[in-house]
């Protein structure tokens, strides 16, 4: 819920404003699922050294990138996210030794088929992302976020109803 | 097979009937003839009168292998006819642990590829036909007094047309002779197609395709890696989908049933040919199939029970689809 | 009051027509036929007999929202669904056996309290426009149910084709307020003969005391036989026309929400799997029964009538040809039969 909750208001809460003010008042969401042992602790580091990355991203937390169920990914898209992230640690460095070797391969077929689907390949990304880098999750962070504003709001895979009631 | 007229279900049905009245086998998987010329449907035979029904012809589209699941609660051992694809649909079930392959005799069919009624349809420009004939890879298609001549490629279902692999594999038995190999130079030639569109002229494509699903789920009931005791489709905790006839939700199940397949799906095109409103959805396994193969090396499943499927294993140097920088 | 127009002006019927409210009508979408509200370009066929999914979706959408709720603390609030737009609804090109359904339905839905009202509104608010069936499909049996492939009661406009005429003839006032709509367009005509009754597939079927047959047949082997081939999917439900059976879920949060209905199929498994996880109909064979005797004996035995009309859409869209015609007549004979 809290991932409603937190949406910046898009097309709905916006419809009728001028198109420049819209533009103006959009800012994308972008749900990034961290895994417990590198990328979320990465991503502490650069809280504990302030670093700064833009609050558009919404951490949340898996136990590992394999973890990531392609229905969590399609979820996110179908209530309200513009984009998708999944970071885990590098390949060789699996707290549980493969996981990030089998998802690898898991979500390279699954990044192309939704991109088969008809969505832009910006708005799902993985990246490798470990406890001591910091700077590379704000740096990342950033990026997408750039990519993401630059492709604008995303609709498709939308569930028209979610926008309704929230 | 009919293809030269000739008919092999009298010479199927005596090597069966050995197996099956000698109590080899509790029951026999195989067809019979519907309502109409153009039907053959599934035939659960136990005894010398059942067997009588049993019809080889072009028409057996259906996969039986999918039925030994639910038939080996209830039977000992149970025999099955088999063609090219259906014999790799038991070896993926084989492999799921879904079938155990010591009860199962699995006979084989060499398959020349299964005709499709609206193409016969087609064919007999406006006329009612009333039955075909095969020869040398044409089909005549009768009716209204006229008959007409087209090649057999034409009229093929469209699961049949880029098969590749028309001889069963790892059959007990091999009931006719092999027909010759086969090449499906254009398998991948509708997905690339649809590579080759912007995004958006993707999604328009893929949304008004997935607009008339009726969400009955015949794809799935039809499909040989669809074996999950419970779908997610159905799940309740969490709640994945409704049964709502929205886009996103239609999307979200035709996305997630192609990537369960991912590395599993045999290419059978039984999901496409169970569509009651025709969605090609054998454009999305497809893909799957190609990027794989592109990524992780070449990879038929079902062909080889014993080789790891590319999504179960990884190799430390793979490629992926997206930066690793 | 009969008119007729020529098959190449229909265009703009269809334009006129759709200018008053949404125009349904049978559209080719990839393979499929479907009646679907008519848009420009759209491929509308009317030569096809009949529809790959039944009209009844014009009165029964495959979704719909009941009202929407919200929260806030202790209080509940309940808004009734938005209504659909204003306008007259029209559904142009259903046949005989098609209107036969949407008797049916109406059976069901509003001829008894209670009365649906979603239902109800949408089919006192659409004027029914029936095509005679020139020549049948090969699944079509329509006539072993008693229905006129080329007159069906209950329409507002009888519609026929004569060569590259179609010719129209309103049996209600509706049908004339539609001529009125699609003025000029529609050319006076003198009275012109109906078209011949074609013959349908003649399956030879036993209907003659058949709901009494089955129902001392619950128990007959011949079940255990007969849904073996059924690979549990809702594709015969779905295409079907007098299939009307719906779920009512909800959809939202904890603060916000709609309830909605969306058609169900009795051919799943969790179609009646109760809180405490018990299923009184186990398995695919109590399925596959219950499909069967509810349009050949239940439905019969509540209101008189069978709840098959001899469409031929399951006959066409079973993926592996198990039908209401392998049913009756594997159930439909005085003895148990030798398979």
């Amino acid at each position: 819920m809290s991932l409603a909750q937190n949406r910046p208001k898009t097309e709905a809460a916006t419809a009728g404003m001028e198109a420049a003010a819209q533009d103006r008042a959009w800012e994308p969401l972008i749900v990034a699922f961290c895994c417990n042992w590198c990328s979320y602790a990465g991503g502490d580091l650069a809280g504990t050294s302030r670093m700064q990355y833009p609050s558009n991203i919404k951490v949340i937390r898996v136990p590992c990138s394999s973890r990531m169920n392609p229905l969590f990914i399609l979820r996110a898209f179908q209530r309200g996210a513009d984009g998708v992230l999944v970071a885990g640690c590098h390949p060789g460095d699996c707290h549980y030794s493969t996981g990030n070797y089998l998802v690898r391969r898991r979500l390279s077929a699954f990044k192309r088929l939704i991109e088969f689907a008809g969505l832009e390949p910006e708005r799902f990304e993985v990246r490798w992302i470990s406890s001591s880098e910091g700077d590379k999750f704000s740096e990342v962070m950033r990026e997408m976020t750039a990519a993401i504003k630059a492709l604008g709001p995303n609709g498709k895979l939308r569930d028209g109803r979610w926008r309704k009631i929230t | 097979m009919a293809e030269n007229n000739v008919d092999y279900s009298a010479k199927i049905r005596g090597v069966v009937a050995q197996d099956l009245l000698s109590g080899r086998i509790d029951l026999l998987l195989g067809w019979e003839k519907g309502h109409y010329w153009w039907q053959s449907r599934p035939l659960f035979a136990r005894d010398q009168a059942d067997l009588e029904r049993l019809a080889w012809d072009s028409f057996c589209a259906v996969n039986l292998s999918r039925y030994l699941v639910d038939e080996l609660k209830e039977n000992k051992k149970v025999g099955v006819l088999l063609k090219g694809c259906d014999a790799r649909a038991l070896n993926r079930l084989v492999q799921d642990n879904m079938v155990p392959r010591e009860r199962v005799i699995a006979y084989g069919l060499p398959c020349p590829g299964m005709l499709n009624y609206a193409a016969l349809l087609e064919a007999a420009a406006g006329r009612k036909p009333d039955g075909i004939a095969e020869e040398n890879g044409q089909v005549t298609v009768r009716g209204g007094g006229v008959e007409l001549t087209v090649p057999r490629d034409r009229v093929l279902l469209d699961k049949c047309r880029h098969c590749l692999y028309p001889n069963p594999v790892h059959c007990d038995q091999l009931l006719l002779t092999p027909v010759g190999e086969r090449q499906a130079p254009e398998r991948f030639s509708a997905v690339q197609e649809r590579e080759s569109l912007s995004s958006d002229a993707r999604f328009a494509y893929w949304e008004k395709q997935l607009e008339r699903c009726l969400r009955c789920y015949a794809c799935r009931q039809a499909c040989p890696y669809c074996s999950c005791r419970e779908c997610f489709v159905e799940q309740e905790q969490p709640r994945w989908l409704s049964k709502a006839s929205q886009p996103s939700e239609n999307f979200m199940f035709h996305l997630i049933r192609a990537y369960h397949g991912a590395g599993r799906c045999i290419d059978c095109g039984e999901c496409q040919r169970a569509c009651p409103v025709g969605i090609p959805l054998q454009e999305l396994n497809r893909k799957l199939i190609k990027d794989i193969n592109e990524l992780y090396g070449h990879y038929e499943a079902g062909l080889d029970p014993g080789q790891e499927p590319p999504l179960l294993t990884y190799r430390p140097d793979d490629p992926a689809a997206f930066s690793e920088k | 009051m009969i008119k007729s127009i020529k098959k190449e002006h229909l265009a703009h019927l269809w334009e006129r027509l759709a200018s008053n409210g949404p125009l349904y009508l049978p559209v080719k979408e990839g393979p499929a036929l479907l009646f679907k509200p008519w848009r420009e370009g759209a491929a509308v066929d009317l030569e096809t007999v009949s529809s790959t999914v039944s009209p009844k979706e014009v009165f029964l959408p495959r979704d719909e929202v009941y009202m929407q709720f919200s929260r806030a603390g202790q209080k509940l609030e309940l808004h009734p669904a938005v209504q659909e737009p204003a306008g007259r609804l029209i559904a142009f090109g259903l046949r005989s056996c098609d209107l036969r359904a949407v008797e049916l339905l109406d059976m069901v839905f509003c001829r008894k309290e209670p009365v649906d009202e979603p239902y109800a509104a949408r089919r006192e608010n659409t004027t029914l426009v029936a095509l005679a069936c020139g020549e049948p499909d090969p699944f079509c049996f329509c006539t072993a149910f008693g229905v006129d492939p080329v007159n069906a009661p209950g329409a507002d406009v009888q519609a026929w084709w004569n060569r590259d005429d179609l010719v129209l003839e309103a049996e209600t006032a509706r049908g004339e307020a539609l001529f009125t709509l699609a003025g000029e367009l529609l050319a006076e005509r003198n009275a012109v003969d109906r078209p011949e009754r074609p013959a349908t597939t003649d399956f030879s079927l036993p209907l003659e005391g058949l709901p009494k047959r089955l129902k001392e047949r619950f128990d007959d082997p011949a079940w255990g036989r007969l849904y073996r081939s059924c690979i549990g999917c809702g594709a015969c439900t779905y295409v079907c026309p007098t299939c009307h059976c719906f779920d009512v879920q909800d959809f939202g949060h904890h603060a916000r929400g709609q309830r909605f209905r969306c058609w169900d199929s009795c051919m799943y498994k969790e179609f009646t799997v109760m809180a405490g996880g018990h299923n009184p109909r186990l398995t695919r064979k109590e399925r596959v029964r219950q499909r069967f005797l509810h349009k050949l004996q239940y439905f019969p035995e509540n209101y008189g009538v069978y709840a098959c009309v001899g469409c031929g859409r399951c006959l066409r869209s079973c993926p592996v040809n198990l039908d209401v015609v392998q049913a009756i007549r594997a159930l439909g004979g005085e003895t148990v039969e030798q398979r």
